[in-house]
């Protein structure tokens, strides 16, 4: 996780009170309405998953919901596309390893 | 069980112009739609808790979208958001998925207005993180007001790219290079009799190109992007000079320092439901790759199932809106509730005729290069999801299995979770080079349902009949009589 960058365009916009939720232990930061993967890149996290067969790194790449890069394990669910998903408060998310089912 | 006269698959720009058009003809609708908030991927709505103002560029289009949005509150229309269209077991039935149990919605004609999504163009490094498709950019810009990144390259091939690289500019990026493949400026004279058949259009194209120009966003024509450095994520693209014929010069590569690839080469329709269906498809490259074949009615080759919008042929916006009107007053004259209204379909028809002189200009300005397949290196991955290489695919067709079905079976490419929509394209037109022959002939995996996941969970409480297979389960579903 790398500084905070100003990639939020709140010209005109008032996001209201921000949150924080968990990322494999690490806080990030969200404003209500944005969803997952929003809340990660706006924090410089780029990726969301690892691979099975290559172990490489995955990230937001479609977002409309039919890549499925996006996907981590969010409150214990596995395969939940963060494009799609509401960041909440206290969410506890960790980044998926295959199909959920490796360290 | 829902019954209603018109079941619209899409709360996109087609699908809710046909349902406020429906409704106002007499017709009850059905939309579904797979998104959580209706509008589609153009006139995506960012979420309520955020309080806008109005005085953003972004929200110039919120005008537009609000009469659209409003159909959905017409008493006579259902609306089923988050829910997912996962088959069609009869052509006038849809099995829709949503909030942990699957219903059936049955009506008398149905649209669909599914939308489209990004061309997959592998190249060497594009699934770093950080690599994001023009889709993605636009909805991160729209759903979430956020840009991508803070130095980006747009690369890639089409209108879109003008679209997102400006409006990247506009919110605070800095876009580095718009690199497009197609040589545009000696296209754009030969164009301009075509541009001028939409004004509204053309001003807002050169809106994108002067927002450009001021930003100091180079536009590199005749140009692709061929690699993208990085390790957990982007730090630099190369781009590399591409010829009609899809020859890449290597020798005249450069490499731009960068923290954010945004990708686009066109769209693509989504006509998985419109192949379940077993509906006539054409190939038509220019137009996004397959098509249903549609009448002059935009109904498809199955009875009572019509297709518009993006869905059906990449055309934008406008031409999405007047096909889901038109298709309204089509149904509604064939139910005979209201005979449609001739004069208004007749003025929708003239405008659909200036727009398609303009996406006719466009198209001829923007054609693309024979193919990409010069980018594919041994290790560039093709399939995303079950992480097939092109080399691994070349492996297994120097071995002798050259038709996309042996391909698919012995590699699982496309057999992840995104069902083929990142990959096909690629595989297809691997094996038409390498076979000689035409993408329109090759023999495409079955399309089977579910036509989206869907957790099975939600499948459970409906006792779905067995569906109608036909003894070889390469050929497409027999269209019902």
């Amino acid at each position: 996780m790398t500084m905070t960058r100003k990639l939020r365009d709140d010209r005109g916009l008032d996001r209201g009170v921000p949150f924080i939720f968990t990322v494999d232990g690490v806080a990030v930061t969200a404003y209500p309405g944005e969803t997952i993967a929003a809340a990660l890149i706006a924090q410089g996290h780029a990726g969301a998953r690892r691979t099975a067969r290559r172990g490489e790194p995955r990230g937001y790449y479609c977002g409309m919901g039919i890549c499925w890069e996006c996907v981590m394990i969010v409150d214990g669910l596995i395969n939940t596309r963060t494009c799609r998903t509401e960041a909440r408060p206290d969410m506890r998310i960790e980044t998926q390893h295959g199909i959920g089912d490796q360290p | 069980m829902i019954a209603a006269d018109l079941a619209i698959v899409g709360a996109g720009p087609a699908g809710l112009a046909a349902a406020g058009e429906a409704a106002a003809l007499g017709l009850s609708v059905v939309v579904v739609d797979d998104n959580p908030r209706a509008g589609g991927q153009y006139f995506r709505q960012p979420p309520r808790q955020f309080r806008r103002d109005g005085s953003a560029s972004l929200d110039r289009e919120a005008a537009r979208a609000a009469p659209l949005l409003a159909a959905l509150d017409h008493p006579a229309v259902t609306y089923l958001p988050d829910a997912v269209v996962w088959d069609m077991p009869a052509p006038l039935a849809l099995a829709v998925a949503a909030g942990q149990r699957s219903q059936r919605v049955e009506a008398r004609a149905v649209l669909v207005a599914a939308g489209a999504h990004d061309r997959p163009v592998p190249f060497p490094g594009w699934t770093r993180p950080g690599v994001v498709s023009a889709g993605g950019a636009q909805n991160l810009l729209k759903g979430n007001r956020m840009i991508a990144g803070l130095r980006i390259v747009v690369a890639g091939n089409g209108p879109l790219l003008f679209v997102v690289a400006a409006s990247l500019a506009r919110a605070g990026a800095e876009v580095v290079a718009l690199v497009e493949a197609a040589p545009l400026n000696a296209r754009l004279w030969r164009a301009w009799p075509g541009l001028l058949a939409a004004p509204k259009l053309l001003r807002q194209a050169i809106d994108y190109r002067w927002t450009l120009l001021r930003a100091g966003t180079p536009i590199r024509a005749a140009m692709t992007v061929t690699a993208v450095q990085g390790e957990e994520r982007v730090s630099a693209a190369t781009i590399a000079p591409i010829a009609a014929d899809g020859t890449i010069d290597h020798g005249r590569a450069e490499t731009i320092a960068c923290d954010t690839v945004v990708t686009g080469f066109g769209l693509m329709p989504s006509v998985e439901l419109l192949r379940l269906l077993g509906c006539a498809l054409t190939y038509d490259r220019v137009r996004g790759g397959w098509l249903p074949q549609r009448g002059s009615g935009f109904e498809t080759s199955v009875a009572g199932v019509f297709a518009a919008g993006d869905g059906a042929a990449i055309g934008g916006v406008e031409i999405a809106m007047l096909e889901g009107r038109l298709v309204a007053h089509e149904v509604a004259a064939k139910l005979g509730r209201s005979g449609g209204d001739p004069a208004r379909s007749a003025a929708l028809r003239r405008r659909l005729g200036r727009f398609d002189r303009f996406r006719r200009a466009i198209e001829a300005i923007f054609a693309p290069p024979r193919d990409y397949l010069g980018l594919l290196t041994d290790d560039t991955v093709v399939c995303r999801c079950e992480d097939v290489t092109a080399g691994e695919l070349r492996a297994r067709r120097d071995d002798g299995l050259t038709s996309m079905i042996q391909l698919k079976s012995t590699t699982r490419t496309g057999m992840g979770r995104c069902q083929g929509r990142n990959c096909m394209a690629t595989l297809a037109a691997m094996v038409a080079a390498d076979t000689g022959s035409r993408i329109a002939d090759l023999v495409y995996p079955r399309t089977r349902p579910p036509a989206r996941p869907v957790p099975i969970g939600d499948l459970l409480h409906e006792n779905i009949p067995p569906p109608d297979l036909p003894a070889d389960p390469h050929l497409p579903r027999a269209p019902a009589a």
